[in-house]
């Protein structure tokens, strides 16, 4: 369908982000829900008072059921999904309903988690900064002291300490089962 | 029986204090003897405490009411098959549980330690000695199952009737054991850093453990959406609940670390930041432990009602504070073998992921303490619930696809544009090909489209891998199956994760198909009515009431039909038992791949006529598909690779001078 052979690759890359961006866009274009669909959702935004944990969406208790349908009658008549919200809030108090309302204090839960996200990757490009900007003398710093000149002493006594160990355990395991040569 | 239960378990602390003491001392002062005997005697515990396990599940089989335990958790109407589920229905069996878990693990986990690890292994054994004498100290003093009433009641209370499902033999025991041994890693890393060998020592067997832990969380997770989807009968497989969230969150820490530990493994980084995961993720556990004991409807509010709860909390603070500690302490000697070359590579994508991981996590914990946060502020309750959790991890788990489909095309230290280009361009296309045929079926809504075509790319991307691998070694002169086999042999880490991730891929169509396009009715039928929803004509027979001991059962007769053609008849039934005042249903579903047709009879009218809801929920089969298939691919990460090339890694790795005395 695309002919894609012969595009340059930069104009390659273009066309994919342009034929998103317009999928995107044609896809915004759509969409009234019907009148149930709307009850529905609206469902899913309010608690039953009376139930552990349950929207009345969820919940077949007598006052869940009472209310799905005050929803109904009340989208039908014409209210607005806020001002039939509000009702329930004027009733049942703002716990009825089951997202915190993102005004006042309850703004916090919702800003939060993205600050969190946004900090965390900052932390990462920070932290990869640092990783990368420490290179060229390290493999000098893995030594105790940083004395590259006892080098081969501490290699000797390592050997040494190699050989002991293998002495005293090898014979009771073949190989060494711990290092998975984690290749490719 | 009681007395034999309660002296098992005291048998069980004194061996674990002493197994414990003695490894600590032992490694401390050098006294290979002492640490010997204490090794030995952590074979040991488990005998004593299957004792105790055998006394409680005997005395639930032969009805012991004198033991209070029993007496609230089980009946005579019950089944005697279900003595197994009721020994962990209450939080006394469910600590008791998880102790004799961990002493299992613990024993295996200490008996198969590599002998890199040896030198450090002593005060592993300490650190998992104490997880374990903390439990078995709650189990003697403050939740004894063995505890008996003066006098015996003459029946019980019964077991609460939701977990009378088969799906509760392995579930909650599968939750459990994941918890609880996210312990071993744990105690590998703390080992590690004890004995002063902070190296790498402790990572391949810190990752088998995690993998183990976390593969077993994740099937008990798995198990848990599916039972609520067949038999709590609300239509859905997930709500976000404060026991659902516990479970969770330690596995997405648990998530992160085992992608970031391969950091580690390949290339000697993020040594700290290892460390501090496996440590919130054993926190988070602990958390997750404590929320999940007793009960299918424990919250966080309860939580602090009881002195249990607040030794609970008491421990988890001081196992943070002395974990944590304990990094800060070492964190000098933990230092980077090798640096990073490039933001763009495969070390930075693992870095992201562990971001978004967290990210998740810390939304879970964030949606479980704001209602108390806000309340201490405001003073106004408020409830935080599904909405939340969909809204804010929702287009996270959208970034996590995302990063699924490109992190593993980045290529380790430095990767160039042109290669990610290369990599992607494939299937990027076949992911804008894929939302483009979506868009002429119908399906217009943005977020769904672009997950869609996320997930397009990842499984793309996976393929491409394979095939390119296998025709490789296809054209060496491999037989095709047996190229693919090798392939995957070579580099089971990599190739267990495509296919673990290829689960997580089946499982966000699940996720998005029933989220996004469930089709929702309810619908009173009378005898012979007929109803057309979503293409399927149902047809309301007749209901029963059939009567129980315990219950009421009321069974509605449907017959489903599609384009003419009958699909059969089915008995969905609701239930209806007293002395709990619970009503739960078992619907009708019927599965296929593209979708589940779900009818839940919920109201049972006097005049025969039945309200039922009825659901279409599209591709939510390919949740419990992805369940195998994740097992699958953990094991495949896990299998251990031995032959090759382990003297070459294993030198440089003993050489790094941070060896301490050997302990052994």
């Amino acid at each position: 369908m695309l002919h894609l052979r012969p595009v340059p690759i930069r104009a390659r890359g273009l066309l994919l982000i342009l034929f998103a961006v317009s999928l995107v866009a044609y896809s915004c274009a759509a969409d009234t829900p019907t009148p149930e669909e709307r009850a529905q959702s609206l469902d899913r935004l309010l608690m039953c008072p009376v139930c552990p944990a349950e929207t009345i969406d969820q919940s077949q208790a007598d006052l869940a059921v009472q209310m799905r349908s005050l929803v109904r009658e009340k989208l039908q008549s014409g209210e607005s999904e806020e001002e039939i919200l509000d009702f329930f809030v004027d009733r049942y108090g703002k716990s009825v309903l089951s997202q915190p309302p993102s005004t006042g204090f309850n703004l916090v839960v919702w800003v939060v988690p993205p600050i969190a996200l946004v900090g965390g990757l900052a932390l990462v490009w920070l932290a990869a900064r640092q990783l990368g900007q420490k290179r060229q003398p390290h493999s000098q710093k893995e030594t105790p002291e940083g004395r590259p000149d006892l080098e081969p002493y501490l290699k000797q006594i390592d050997e040494e300490f190699l050989a002991f160990e293998r002495a005293r355990n090898g014979p009771e395991r073949g190989g060494e089962p711990g290092l998975q040569g984690g290749k490719g | 029986m009681s007395e034999l239960g309660t002296l098992s378990l005291l048998f069980a602390l004194v061996l674990a204090v002493y197994s414990g003491v003695g490894s600590a001392l032992g490694a401390r002062k050098g006294l290979l003897e002492l640490t010997t005997s204490a090794r030995y005697a952590t074979y040991l515990i488990p005998l004593p405490l299957g004792i105790a396990v055998l006394a409680l599940v005997g005395a639930f089989v032969s009805r012991d009411f004198q033991i209070e335990y029993v007496a609230k958790n089980s009946s005579l109407a019950m089944a005697k098959g279900y003595a197994w589920v009721a020994f962990y229905a209450g939080n006394e069996g469910s600590i008791l549980f998880l102790t004799v878990v961990l002493s299992i693990v613990a024993a295996i986990a200490i008996a198969l330690a590599p002998r890199l690890s040896r030198a450090s292994l002593a005060y592993t054994t300490a650190v998992l000695m104490s997880v374990l004498a903390f439990f078995l100290f709650i189990l003697v003093l403050l939740a004894n199952p063995f505890e008996t009433s003066a006098v015996a009641p003459a029946d019980g209370r019964g077991m609460n009737p939701l977990l009378t499902h088969p799906g509760m033999f392995i579930h909650p025991p599968m939750l459990m054991t994941g918890l609880i041994t996210v312990t071993v890693p744990f105690a590998f890393a703390m080992g590690a850093l004890l004995a002063g060998r902070t190296g790498d020592d402790w990572v391949d067997t810190g990752r088998t453990w995690a993998l183990i832990s976390w593969g077993i969380l994740g099937t008990g997770l798995l198990l848990g959406g599916w039972w609520a989807y067949t038999i709590l009968g609300w239509g859905g497989f997930w709500a976000w609940d404060p026991v659902e969230n516990a479970g969770l969150m330690p596995w997405l820490v648990l998530t992160a670390f085992i992608h970031s530990i391969m950091v580690q493994k390949r290339r000697g980084m993020f040594r700290v930041w290892n460390i501090a995961l496996i440590n919130v993720a054993f926190t988070s556990a602990l958390l997750g432990m404590f929320i999940n004991r007793g009960g299918p409807t424990p919250s966080v509010h309860s939580f602090a009602q009881s002195i249990l709860g607040w030794v609970f909390l008491a421990f988890m603070a001081v196992t943070a504070l002395f974990s944590f500690g304990l990094m800060v302490h070492r964190m000098p000697a933990l230092k980077n073998s090798q640096s990073l070359e490039s933001k763009l590579s495969r070390e930075t994508a693992f870095l992201v992921n562990n971001v978004l991981f967290l990210a998740m996590a810390f939304v879970i914990i964030w949606g479980q303490l704001f209602p108390i946060l806000s309340d201490m502020v405001t003073g106004v309750s408020i409830t935080v619930g599904e909405p939340f959790y969909n809204r804010v991890n929702g287009p996270l788990l959208l970034a996590v696809i995302f990063l699924m489909g490109i992190g593993p095309m980045v290529p380790w230290r430095h990767a160039s544009l042109a290669q990610l280009r290369k990599a992607l361009l494939l299937p990027i296309i076949v992911a804008l090909g894929l939302d483009v045929t979506l868009l002429a079926l119908g399906v217009t809504k943005v977020f769904p489209l672009m997950a869609f075509g996320l997930c397009a790319m990842v499984g793309t991307g996976i393929l491409r891998e394979w095939t390119r691998g296998t025709r490789a070694r296809h054209r060496k002169g491999e037989s095709y199956p047996l190229a693919f086999g090798k392939l995957v042999a070579a580099n089971r880490p990599r190739y267990g994760g495509y296919v673990v991730h290829l689960a997580v891929v089946m499982m966000a169509l699940a996720i998005i198909g029933t989220y996004f396009f469930d089709t929702q009715r309810d619908v009173v039928l009378q005898p012979g009515e007929q109803v057309t929803v979503g293409g399927y004509q149902i047809t309301y027979i007749d209901a029963q009431q059939i009567q129980h001991p315990d219950h009421l059962q009321s069974v509605a007769t449907i017959v489903v039909e599609r384009d003419g053609k009958s699909l059969g008849t089915y008995s969905p039934w609701q239930d209806f038992y007293p002395s709990f005042s619970l009503r739960p249903a078992r619907a009708a579903i019927r599965s296929t791949p593209i979708e589940d047709l779900y009818i839940i009879p919920n109201d049972f009218f006097q005049d025969g006529s039945v309200g039922f809801r009825i659901l279409i929920n599209p591709l939510v089969m390919w949740m419990w598909i992805a369940g195998p298939v994740l097992v699958l691919g953990t094991v495949i990460a896990l299998w251990p690779q031995r032959k090759r090339a382990l003297i070459r890694e294993a030198i440089p790795q003993v050489l790094r001078p941070t060896y301490a005395p050997a302990v052994e």
